[in-house]
């Protein structure tokens, strides 16, 4: 039932988009910009521009919700391709941000400390910039 | 269960017996045992500042002159307290540059080897305690075991291989590298250069665009989505007779395909050449495809005029 409707749906989405999204890429309406010429080379155009089209809104609202400014969030979802974007969209709440790397382990228990310690000397984490891992 | 408990606090601290077996930092044949990529400043990181700190080295090593508190707007986001991978891609975008994802020791090595710094994710912890960081890879020494990285606050710091692909494995060995658009990878592969070039589109670098298609045509001249790129992005800097030029030659590639005589006759009508540009579209149509609304309404557009 549900891929019945899903194809229409699809379709529609992808046309509606399409229009709406070249007139934003090329200057010009109507031209086929090259992201897309890429996209359906791959075979791929019809599946991402659909999520795309329904990530590009809710990957920015989460952004935003990160508290990154909204104008700021449209730059960045506007410089991210449809595959891209697709991607980030199915795993929003859990994709990595590499933020850490000075080393303060504040707040961990004494256990946690001990325990990336001694991983840190066996060279399986490096928590701690003053440990050098053996050989 | 005690057993079991010590056995499994026992795996994770023999390296012998660790609970995944870890792969070595492998290289390819062709690759020199030794390499350090010169040229790349260290920028010491705020905290949590590390993807900013990453990406200006990179981007100062590339021609681009930015200091990481520029970067920080651009790729910081506060309630993660970390900048994303997608984050760090659209940046380097907008400053003009090629984000070319990366995975694997044998692509890392390669590269560096090649001249070129790689950002590499890495976890610094365990996954119950993640330590999500940025760093830059600009050397190695395979004799000595080492991975040279510029990070956090330590330029140059040395990290013996096994401990590197500890570190790195946990972002499944996820890299990016930040290029001029003239500067093409040493192990690229068509499709992959050229979506990465068509990113700068997204952020209207154009000129970018336009250098990093010809780059691919010089390798790959017979690239239809290269010629096609080249057509965009030269109608976008206003080169009519450019963007022409391109269009034909993709349409040649592929004759059977409408989108390039479909942007072609935009390009002509706006050039004057009615008739050349009715005939374009007009075969835009007849090849139809899923783009055939598209193509009607060139035609229509070109009617009209």
């Amino acid at each position: 039932m549900l891929r019945k409707i899903l194809k229409p749906v699809s379709l529609f989405l992808v046309c509606s988009f399409l229009l709406l999204d070249l007139s934003v890429q090329t200057a010009k309406a109507q031209m086929v910009d090259t992201n897309t010429v890429i996209a359906v080379q791959q075979e791929q155009a019809n599946r991402e521009r659909v999520v795309a089209f329904l990530g590009r809104e809710d990957v920015q609202k989460v952004m935003v919700q990160q508290g990154v400014d909204t104008a700021e969030a449209k730059m960045r979802v506007a410089s991210l391709s449809p595959a891209e974007l697709a991607k980030m969209a199915n795993s929003m709440d859990q994709l990595p941000a590499g933020g850490d790397g000075v080393g303060s382990v504040v707040g961990a228990v004494v256990f946690i400390f001990v325990v990336l310690l001694i991983t840190d000397l066996l060279g399986l984490t490096h928590v701690f910039p003053f440990v050098r891992a053996q050989r | 269960m005690i057993a079991g408990l010590l056995f499994f606090v026992l795996a994770l601290f023999l390296p012998g017996c660790g609970l995944l077996p870890i792969g070595p930092l492998t290289r390819a044949p062709d690759v020199p045992v030794r390499a350090m990529v010169a040229g790349v400043p260290f920028f010491a990181q705020d905290e949590l500042q590390c993807g900013p700190a990453s990406l200006a080295m990179v981007l100062n090593w590339s021609g681009v002159a930015v200091q990481p508190s520029d970067l920080s707007a651009e790729v910081y986001s506060p309630g993660l307290k970390g900048s994303l991978q997608n984050s760090l891609i659209g940046s380097a975008r907008r400053h003009g540059r090629v984000a070319y994802p990366l995975t694997g020791s044998e692509a890392l090595l390669a590269e560096v080897a090649a001249g070129h710094p790689v950002i590499v994710l890495v976890n610094l912890s365990f996954f119950w305690y993640p330590k999500w960081h940025y760093a830059v890879v600009i050397g190695f020494d395979q004799q000595q075991g080492e991975v040279i990285l510029h990070s956090g606050l330590t330029a140059r710091e040395i990290l013996s291989s096994r401990t590197f692909m500890n570190l790195w494995r946990r972002s499944d060995y996820w890299g990016l590298l930040v290029l001029p658009p003239d500067q093409m990878p040493v192990g690229s592969d068509e499709g992959e250069w050229l979506s990465a070039v068509a990113g700068l589109e997204l952020t209207g670098q154009w000129q970018a665009a336009t250098t990093g298609y010809a780059t691919a045509l010089k390798r790959w001249e017979a690239s239809f989505a290269a010629w096609m790129g080249l057509g965009n992005s030269r109608y976008s800097l206003h080169d009519l007779a450019g963007s022409a030029e391109a269009f034909r030659q993709a349409t040649l590639l592929q004759p059977q395909n409408g989108m390039a005589f479909n942007n072609l006759a935009h390009v002509l009508a706006e050039q004057g050449k009615q008739e050349e540009a009715l005939t374009a579209a007009q075969r835009a149509v007849d090849l139809g495809g899923s783009f055939l609304d598209t193509f009607r309404q060139t035609l229509e557009e070109v009617q009209r005029k």
